[in-house]
């Protein structure tokens, strides 16, 4: 939109192997919704990569972003596995691999693909990806335990650049305002957080710089969360850093190469 | 690019966007107050509830306290806290059917607790008791006589206020009228079965807006005159929620049914 622009950090496309994507199987759904909505870019995941694995979702995504993002305005997001069964290539590869395909930043489902989320696994992959300042994605859903996953990941790799994501509808600030007072490079994204004023309270305890706007697509839509971020009470350059400029601020600052 | 749901010339969402506040009244018809549990709210109180509700332009919010809902916190001291904001709060009594000596008091107590107290508040999900127990008979008893509104909490698939239930309650009390809280938290075939059977059954909105296309299959299947804003406050932003209703796919007149005309028409104007 003309006054605003906005960048999404959390969306995802593609089939669900449960059905229910309602127009999220294609970037032209997504893009569609974004337009209808005033959404300039996104950050997608892929939203079968728990029930499909990461070598399948890493792949399609990539072809479906290619098949309808004609004006590139979409950047995939990557999921990771443990290093030892070599089913990702060493870290500066695949790194490589994500500049030369546009995607910008990682995630895990350690649950869903049955491994131990843990420096064993993927310190070296963790430790290169916080050096690099690669924003990795990180949620209580996904993670064994929780939140207490949550927590122990962000005390095994305290200097990784992340953004914790699927909050939850409950207000989650008992969870997450440990995370962003002990870790600076902790990020919240904001499509599951509709605490009243909460978003202002947030920048003015940690810094509008930490907070993403989020759709939460094809599950949430984009425009309640864009309004609830327009209206915060925030100065409108805070705003403005919410909506879009801190995403881009993340992607630009990690070196893939 | 096509211009956005935000800009589209004399639009609500486009005066929302721009300006925050809309020429129009809106109705949360369902709040709550005080701490919870399981959640930290940084504004569960009056003062700080109302300052945001006037942000956004919220004409009533009608709310059930949480310490009377989960606690022994009495109706009359909600009146109370009520009371001081007479311009803008309206109050379910709450009603658990576990204390039926609460329940005496509060009926006999209602009239001095109106007009501040516009009907009930029932949580059966909560409370493991379902709407067609007894122990809630002598609650909807008085509601018929006085044709009172009840926001009953609803869940789809729950054996306490899901679908089966709530069709048996409306339909043995069709002088009550029930709101149905989350609308069977986006149950829709079970919704639309109320719908059609009970006319004396409105569909409250809480935690749907901002879910991808609910609103539109709502507006759709049940009908936007049957539809009623309400948030959860102090869980859920009035931006969000309110956002969620300005963004959907659906026709300008949907969001201003939803928003505000239908309480009007139910209740009037000045209530
Ligand atoms: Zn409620």
């Amino acid at each position: 939109m003309k006054d605003f622009a906005f960048f999404d950090a959390q969306c995802a496309i593609g089939a669900p192997i449960l059905g229910n994507a309602r127009g999220g199987e294609t970037a032209a759904g997504l893009l569609a919704e974004m337009d209808r909505n005033g959404v300039d870019k996104a950050l997608v995941a892929h939203a079968n990569t728990e029930a499909a694995g990461a070598i399948f979702a890493n792949e399609n995504l990539l072809e479906l972003i290619r098949a309808d993002d004609v004006d590139n305005r979409l950047t995939g997001v990557w999921t990771i596995l443990p290093a030892q069964c070599g089913e990702l290539p060493p870290p500066d590869e695949f790194f490589a691999q994500m500049a030369a395909n546009r995607v910008g930043a990682l995630n895990l489902f350690p649950v869903a693909h049955r491994w131990q989320a843990c420096r064993l696994t993927i310190g070296r992959l963790m430790d290169a990806a916080a050096e690099r300042r690669i924003p990795v994605f990180l949620g209580q859903r996904i993670m064994d335990g929780g939140w207490r996953g949550v927590f122990d990941f962000m005390r095994t790799f305290p200097a990784a650049t992340v953004i914790i994501n699927g909050v939850s509808l409950w207000g989650p600030d008992r969870n997450i305002r440990p995370l962003l007072e002990n870790f600076p490079g902790c990020h919240v994204e904001l499509s599951e957080y509709w605490v009243p004023e909460g978003i202002a309270d947030l920048a003015r305890l940690y810094g509008a710089e930490r907070l993403l706007y989020g759709s939460g697509y094809p599950r949430f839509g984009h425009g309640s969360t864009m309004l609830s971020i327009r209206h915060s009470g925030l100065p409108l350059e805070q705003v403005r850093l919410i909506a879009s400029q801190n995403l881009e601020r993340l992607l630009a600052q990690a070196q893939l190469v | 690019m096509k211009k956005a749901v935000w800009e589209q010339p004399g639009s609500l969402a486009e005066a929302f966007w721009k300006n925050g506040i809309a020429d129009i009244p809106i109705y949360d018809m369902h709040g709550h107050m005080g701490s919870h549990n399981a959640i930290y709210f940084a504004r569960c109180e009056a003062p700080e509830m109302v300052a945001h509700l006037r942000r956004i332009g919220v004409r009533r919010l009608v709310f059930s306290h949480h310490y009377s809902l989960m606690g022994s916190f009495r109706n009359q001291r909600v009146h109370a806290i009520t009371a001081r904001f007479p311009d803008i709060l309206r109050m379910y009594v709450s009603i658990s059917p576990h204390q039926t000596d609460f329940i005496a008091e509060d009926l006999e107590q209602f009239d001095s607790m109106t007009p501040l107290a516009i009907g009930f508040k029932f949580l059966p999900d909560y409370h493991k008791v379902k709407v067609t127990d007894p122990r809630y008979e002598p609650v909807l008893n008085f509601a018929s006589e006085r044709r009172l509104p009840i926001l009953v909490h609803t869940w789809g698939g729950s054996p306490y206020d899901g679908p089966d239930v709530m069709l048996e309650a409306a339909t043995r009390y069709p002088q009550v009228t029930f709101f149905m809280a989350h609308s069977f938290s986006g149950d829709l075939p079970g919704a639309k079965r109320v719908a059609d059977a009970c006319p004396n059954v409105y569909f409250e909105l809480t935690s749907l807006p901002g879910q991808h296309t609910i609103i539109e299959r709502l507006c759709a299947d049940i009908g936007s005159h049957r539809l009623l804003f309400g948030t959860d406050m102090p869980w859920f932003d009035e931006y969000q929620h309110v956002g969620g209703i300005l963004s959907a796919d659906i026709s300008e007149d949907d969001k201003h049914n939803i928003l505000y005309r239908n309480v009007e028409k139910l209740l009037g104007k000045d209530w």
